[in-house]
């Protein structure tokens, strides 16, 4: 076991790199607020800090999170998933066959199941037949969606309620709220302090008929992150994905986690499209839209950390849920936009990045400049609102980013160098 | 040898996706067996290609598979379905029309303004068979039939419906894919709010924007939007976005709201049985009709080509009474429906 703890701490540079103490985070989270406050003062936008924008970013945030989980599973063990799509898919046909005619939680268990045997499609490719990640993803992406569309048309097309290519009407999970909180919170809200008022706003969203697969996406990200960063199981996963042959050498047996890391991932992604079957109420052909490649850049932008890959996940909902329920925020938004670039000009700044700096400081006034001479966004552009706002804050966060080192790479066992 | 071994199966897995997703997302015409060349005036064989969604989308496609489906029973002509796969290309739609043309159907009717560049191409090539495309005017030729709906003249009925059952002055119209065709039923349906409530809100929202028409198949996205406008106020939201509507209905019957269907009686589908109690009316769309008569049409030999628009006038669209929502208010409904078939009221069909 201290062999495999020695691999960890030697091949990767990151943690060299000071952390920011979990009072920082406070402190930065505390700062957002004050700004978002700000803002919806200014705009008027209510929408910003409103319940139903919580709960709908909330919701929204779930399967993408859950794609990206999925990702930082596979990366960390050096495997590239690209077909989190292709499981995802899986999950959503997975959900709607049993969720229909056993529950909500049937559904969830057999779209992970479905998801699992994508994942390990993807293992038996990728580990054992050396396959390169991106075709075998790619060929997982294909194939997916064809199986799901062929399933459905089997089994929901006489179905009641259900048609080629969706299935019946799935009962959603249990939803929860914290005893006698809401009314409290949502009589603050409604007085709307500066503030005070929207803190209540966000505590409200996120305690209020929170449904129990959200809890369950949340418990996952907090066990993942304790699974692969304090346990010796996780230690020697992650190993694989920095210095596999380095990891053989000291006795791991690269092939088993890596099995167990892409079988995971399949689990993961095939939740997630459970997860949004069930919360839609059916499965639906292309349901999935695109959300799995989404969290692989939520992953990405979370640098290939659950706190990281929660947050981008997170603003991707959030904006999301903004987009969809008014133009206001939206607009808003801008204002929000450039006072966050105009903060990141001034950290990069201090951080000795002057060119990068001075591009987020122009891009910021750019915005506010948007912001104070029009009335609203083109409706055209407001759908690419979760987009243009993930890419910025990716792009400027991206220079601290690193990937697990031996990520793609196919690995042979006994042929290191 | 092993990395060869690898590429190979990657290879085969590649062509088991292709192979899949193709077979999928086609039936295999009925007559593969050769039968080209001119068929006899008397035989009328009917290919209809769907748009994404296809046979059991409880909505458009539904009901343009009832009309088949009638023609079928009554004049026992022989018919081949085809289904649209998600995302696919003009391209693809073509091959599809051409395979239907191909394989001796004389009548081939295309479901959908998606179809518009595709059938234009396909119809040139094959002279002697009848072709008709749902919901657009754009392809010309002197063998095409458009069939078109005044979808703004329906939705102007249940936006007055919605006016006078808001209590709130505040209404929603949900938009599944931001296209010339669901703008009519924006203008159409702001613009009967507006008849019975000058002052009202109509709050619009477009769940995407083309080329991502995902916004038609996307229940999630169309209960988030529909939560949006419920917290700003709204009492009655419209969804004119296919699949996506499902949300929307869903977020209306949580909050105690009301829903308006579109393009089916929504009220008396199977799939939305657990959210009818929040559809006071729908927006029919009589697709049905338009195939039935078009297949009609070609078999009697009274095939004409070009515009055929099916309004308020001719029954192409209605709106629906099921559930007695709207018991009290349907005489007011009837007058502004005469008002718009005598032409007293113009309803615009664009912004």
């Amino acid at each position: 076991m201290s062999g495999g703890l020695a691999v960890g701490q030697q091949t990767a540079p990151a943690a060299r790199r000071s952390r920011l103490s979990p009072m920082t985070y406070a402190l930065i989270a505390l700062g957002a607020l004050l700004v978002l406050s700000a803002v919806r003062v200014i705009t008027g936008a209510g929408d910003l800090t409103s319940t139903g924008s919580v709960q709908a970013a909330l919701t929204a945030a779930v399967p993408i999170a859950m794609a990206a989980l999925a990702g930082l599973w596979a990366e960390r063990a050096g495997v590239i998933n690209i077909g989190l799509e292709g499981m995802m898919v899986l999950g959503t046909f997975g959900a709607g066959y049993a969720g229909y005619q056993w529950g909500p939680w049937a559904g969830v268990v057999f779209g992970l199941l479905l998801g699992v045997l994508g994942g390990l499609l993807h293992a038996v490719a990728t580990v054992t037949f050396g396959v390169d990640h991106i075709i075998s993803g790619v060929a997982i992406n294909l194939l997916a969606p064809g199986a799901a569309l062929f399933l459905s048309k089997q089994f929901f097309a006489d179905a009641a309620g259900g048609g080629q290519k969706q299935s019946p009407r799935i009962q959603d999970a249990e939803k929860v709220s914290v005893p006698g909180l809401p009314d409290l919170l949502g009589s603050i809200e409604d007085k709307r302090w500066f503030f005070v008022s929207d803190l209540a706003g966000i505590l409200r969203g996120l305690t209020t008929q929170v449904s129990l697969l959200t809890v369950l996406a949340a418990v996952l990200i907090a066990g993942s992150a304790f699974v692969l960063w304090k346990t010796p199981l996780g230690l020697r996963l992650r190993s694989c994905g920095e210095a596999p042959v380095a990891a053989e050498s000291l006795g791991v047996n690269v092939y088993k986690y890596k099995y167990l890391a892409v079988t995971a991932s399949g689990a993961f992604a095939g939740l997630g499209g459970a997860i949004l079957a069930v919360t839609s109420g059916q499965f639906r052909d292309g349901q999935t839209g695109g959300r799995g490649f989404i969290g692989l850049a939520a992953m990405i932008f979370g640098n290939w950390r659950p706190g990281g890959l929660a947050t981008g996940a997170g603003l991707f909902g959030y904006t999301d849920a903004l987009a969809l329920r008014g133009s206001l925020a939206v607009h808003a938004l801008l204002l929000l936009l450039a006072i966050a670039l105009v903060v990141v000009a001034v950290w990069q700044y201090r951080e000795g990045a002057p060119v990068l700096s001075a591009v987020s400081a122009a891009i910021g006034v750019l915005f506010a400049w948007w912001y104070f001479t029009s009335d609203g966004i083109p409706p055209e552009l407001v759908g690419a609102a979760p987009y243009v706002v993930t890419i910025l804050v990716l792009a400027l966060a991206s220079q601290r980013l690193r990937a697990p080192r031996a990520v793609g790479e196919v690995y042979r066992r006994g042929e290191g160098k | 040898m092993r990395r060869m071994r690898g590429v190979r199966l990657a290879a085969g897995l590649f062509a088991l996706g292709i192979g899949l997703a193709s077979c999928a997302s086609d039936t295999q015409p009925g007559g593969d067996g050769g039968t080209s060349g001119a068929p006899a005036p008397s035989t009328v064989k009917v290919g209809l290609a769907y748009d994404i969604g296809g046979r059991g989308d409880q909505s458009f496609n539904d009901s343009a598979a009832r009309g088949l489906d009638k023609a079928k029973s009554e004049f026992g002509v022989e018919v081949t379905e085809l289904e649209a796969a998600q995302g696919e290309t003009d391209a693809q739609k073509e091959d599809r029309l051409r395979q239907l043309a191909e394989s001796g159907h004389n009548v081939i009717i295309a479901v959908g303004f998606a179809y518009e560049k595709a059938l234009s191409a396909a119809a040139a090539d094959y002279p002697e068979a009848k072709f008709a495309i749902i919901d657009s005017a754009a392809p010309e030729a002197a063998n095409v039939a458009n069939l078109t709906f005044a979808e703004h003249e329906g939705s102007f009925l249940v936006g007055v419906v919605a006016g006078l059952k808001s209590k709130t002055g505040n209404v929603g119209f949900i938009g599944g894919v931001n296209t010339p065709l669901i703008q009519k039923f924006e203008v159409g349906f702001e613009q009967g709010v507006k008849a019975v409530k000058p002052d009202a809100t109509v709050q619009v929202k477009y769940l995407t924007q083309p080329p991502d028409f995902t916004g038609f198949n996307d229940p999630a996205k169309g209960t988030t939007a529909a939560n949006g406008m419920l917290d700003a106020g709204a009492d009655v939201i419209y969804p004119a976005a296919g699949g996506s509507g499902a949300g929307a209905f869903e977020a209306a019957k949580a909050k105690g709201a009301m829903g308006i269907g579109v393009d089916s009686d929504q009220y008396n589908l199977p799939a939305l049985a657990n959210v009818k109690d929040v559809i006071i009316t729908s927006m029919v769309k009589n697709v049905d009709v338009a195939v039935y008569d078009f297949i009609k049409a070609v078999k009697d030999g009274q095939f004409k080509s070009g515009l055929q628009v099916y309004d308020l006038a001719s029954g192409g669209v209605s709106f629906a009474t099921s559930g007695g929502k709207i018991d009290d208010i349907v005489p007011q409904v009837e007058e502004y429906k005469e008002k718009i078939v005598s032409g007293e009221i113009q309803v615009k069909d664009t912004k």
